[in-house]
């Protein structure tokens, strides 16, 4: 490993921070796609900026860039504002428009100058350490490094100093704004340092992957944790291990390091999305599946209540009677009988003392439309869940 | 080429025409389908799926090894279906609200989608060049058979709209209503959402991946100003939609350098514009007229009970009093007065005014108005 290769990851990782930080609060505020919509339309800002400064690492293409950032904001506010459209409809229609006037921009000037669309949205992160920033004659890194390591120091500042306010204003709004924080203040404090990291990290990794950053980090911590703090560390580990390895990845595929992380993330996404412990889709299936099983086991234990009849508690009765198939019925049955709820004899079924006093409560509960109740006791009688 | 040469060689011309048919076409079909989106509030459905279907061009080229540009968007179907079927799954199965579900999709896609390109451009094989001009889309590579393709399309989905228009129509404003009515709301809705994957899917090729999103939209919005009937809000977002392509392509045709797709969308912006300020109903413009005309009409009934609160002190009401004893007053200005005057509630009298009859017997009413709404 030499010291490009060192020093693109560390970029990358810087970024991996960067991002997820602004991203987590994004996320849980609902506001994903104002950070699409923002990377999007910071183009004219930064074609601007290239064609006052000539350069595409001055301080302020980054300041315009940001300043658009802003504008997106404050315009699709404007729009949903006046009623006319909905929020999305409203995100939906600013940035293509500011984003094409920046595409027309660059393509009039074509001939004279070197900025490439393609490059804005998947960034060129295997040429950041060519472009070194050097100080009165002495090599100090690559210029991405620095900018992105400053915005980083800042973002970690301000999440420090206003964390509370954050936390507050993200979960009870009205809170925050009753004891005196300014929710608009802190909506557009966290809109800017989006912009700003966008801006920062765009010509390393692209506009897409900003997003991709932004996002898929924190909605996968988001599945895992609800914990804000554990929330944020985890996405920076997933952040940070997604760019070692797409990095890597990248490496051997010899293909974009950009798209290469995003897979990375994507992968890391799809796993916990389909294994997570209490979230994931196959868990929260298996819930399903399981709770479906024991609503019908309470129905047919409601059932052998209420009736006294031989006739209405006979096995082959109950599946044309509560109009269940063979498979369903037999496993309620075998439910049942593991949980000491029944007793079959002579095909009759009959409840225990024991499903007698658990039909009983779970009668109480229904008739009192205290519903919710009845999960929890299903622990203090259930030996086997469904 | 100035925008009359344009129209002149529209006719004649084999490119033009082609390129403008399909700009056109594509147009009245995003502005048809984008209608439901709109109302569905799926309005970044659109973008997501225009950028979960770049991996799905890259693998069919993958997998081809063609360019044939049929072969290369049944991939993007393909792959904007599995997109919009997992944000689905992803709003239904887990906490995670539809914004980052869409913002994930979106990013996920799109750079497993670069990366597929990259990894295609380091292929030996050199006849992948031209992939990328899905990203932005390059009206000019638009064929015959395109615009056939596009034909195709708008005509099937025409046909299914018309066909199931009493669905649609019911799910997208009472869905459990359509529900207990016994339609199976599913089925309708995965029709709905398939068609609009398609019309994206459609537009890629000539406008691209990033911008394709505002090809649903902007019509839409427009279309959603002028009128509160579903049926007129469709044929105007077509409507606008077809006029945006043919505008974008002569006004791109016409100078050198602009690009077709970003140009069209700031033609279908600028019928956005037009429509979010002067609708007659909604506009901003007539909003404001509104608000200012309601504002005078209460400055006029405040200014006359101020008036009769005056008059009724007096025995005679038609006593005169002075102009300057209305100047501490809020509501009132010479326009007013004038006003007042016309309407024959007051007389002008040099330096005073008094209150006519009829005047007081408005002013009057408006009290009692005024005290009945308070009930």
């Amino acid at each position: 490993m030499n010291s490009a290769q060192l020093e693109i990851q560390l970029i990358a990782s810087l970024v991996a921070v960067a991002c997820a930080i602004p991203g987590t609060f994004l996320v849980l505020r609902k506001m994903a796609m104002i950070s699409d919509a923002i990377s999007h339309s910071i183009l004219p800002g930064i074609v601007v900026g290239f064609f006052i400064t000539q350069d595409l690492n001055s301080p302020l293409l980054i300041v315009l860039a940001a300043l658009t950032g802003v504008i997106t904001v404050v315009l699709v506010e404007y729009i949903q504002k006046t009623g006319l459209v909905k929020e999305d409809t409203a995100i939906g229609l600013v940035f293509p428009v500011l984003f094409s006037i920046g595409v027309l921009m660059i393509a009039k000037r074509a001939n004279d100058i070197h900025l490439d669309i393609d490059a804005v949205l998947v960034g060129e992160l295997a040429l950041a350490p060519f472009d070194r920033l050097i100080i009165s004659g002495v090599d100090v890194g690559p210029k991405s490094l620095w900018i992105i390591g400053s915005i980083l120091i800042i973002t970690i500042i301000l999440l420090i100093a206003f964390f509370k306010e954050l936390k507050l204003s993200t979960f009870d709004k009205g809170l925050a704004a009753s004891l005196g924080f300014s929710p608009v203040i802190i909506h557009y404090g966290l809109m800017t340092v989006s912009s700003v990291t966008t801006v920062g990290a765009f010509d390393a990794v692209g506009a897409i992957l900003v997003v991709a950053l932004m996002i898929a980090p924190s909605a996968t911590a988001y599945l895992l944790t609800t914990d804000l703090k554990k929330m944020l560390l985890l996405s920076i580990i997933f952040g940070v291990f997604s760019a070692i390895s797409g990095y890597w990845f990248a490496h051997w595929l010899d293909a974009s390091i950009a798209g290469s992380i995003t897979t990375m993330l994507g992968f890391l996404f799809l796993m916990v999305y389909l294994f997570a412990p209490s979230k994931g889709v196959i868990a929260v299936l298996y819930r399903e599946k399981q709770q479906r099983t024991e609503v019908s086991l309470l129905t047919f234990l409601l059932h052998l209540k209420n009736h006294d009849e031989v006739q209405e508690r006979h096995v082959n009765h109950l599946n044309e009677h509560i109009n269940w198939q063979k498979v369903r019925s037999k496993t309620v049955l075998d439910l049942a009988l593991k949980n000491n709820m029944i007793i079959i004899d002579n095909h009759i079924v009959s409840l225990t003392s024991k499903g007698d006093e658990f039909t009983t409560q779970a009668i109480d509960y229904i008739i009192t439309n205290e519903d919710a109740q009845i999960e929890d006791m299903k622990d203090d009688f259930f030996l086997f869940r469904g | 080429m100035t925008i009359q040469e344009y129209f002149s060689l529209v006719f004649s011309d084999y490119t033009l025409r082609t390129i403008t048919l399909g700009t056109t076409i594509l147009g009245a079909v995003t502005g048809m389908l984008g209608s439901f989106a709109v109302l569905r509030k799926q309005s970044l459905l659109g973008d997501a799926i225009s950028h979960a279907a770049l991996p799905g061009i890259a693998i069919a080229f993958l997998i081809t090894g063609a360019k044939d540009s049929n072969t290369l968007l049944l991939g993007a179907l393909v792959s904007g279906l599995i997109g919009t079927f997992w944000i689905r799954g992803i709003i239904t199965k887990t906490h995670l609200k539809s914004d980052t579900a869409l913002g994930l999709i979106l990013s996920l896609f799109f750079g497993f989608g670069m990366l597929l390109l990259t990894f295609i451009q380091k292929q030996p094989n050199a006849n992948q060049a031209g992939l990328d001009k899905y990203l932005f889309g390059q009206a000019a590579t638009l064929v015959e058979s395109d615009v056939w393709m596009m034909v195709i399309v708008t005509g099937i989905c025409l046909f299914v709209l018309l066909l199931f228009w009493k669905e649609f129509k019911i799910l997208l404003f009472d869905k459990d209503y359509a529900k207990t009515l016994g339609f199976n709301t599913k089925t309708i809705d995965i029709l709905i959402t398939s068609f609009i994957v398609l019309a994206i899917v459609l537009g890629l090729q000539t406008v691209g991946v990033v911008l394709m999103s505002a090809m649903l939209l902007a019509p839409a919005a427009a279309a959603r100003q002028w009128t509160n009937s579903l049926a007129t809000m469709v044929f105007l977002a077509a409507i606008f939609g077809a006029f945006s392509g043919v505008f974008g392509t002569a006004i791109s045709a016409s100078q050198n350098n602009l690009s077709t797709g970003p140009v069209i969308v700031l033609v279908a912006a600028v019928f956005v514009f037009i429509s979010f300020v002067f609708s007659p109903s909604r506009g901003l413009l007539f909003k404001q007229i509104r608000f200012i005309k309601n504002r005078r009409d209460l400055q006029l009934h405040k200014t006359l009970s101020f008036m009769y609160d005056i008059a009724i002190t007096h025995d005679n009401i038609s006593h005169p009093h002075e102009i300057k004893i209305l100047n501490n007053f809020q509501g009132y200005t010479k326009g007013t007065l004038k006003k007042l005057v016309e309407k024959n509630y007051v007389t002008l009298d040099g330096s005073t005014w008094s209150l006519t009859n009829e005047g007081f017997e408005s002013a009057l009413n408006l009290y009692n108005q005024l005290t009945k709404n308070d009930e």
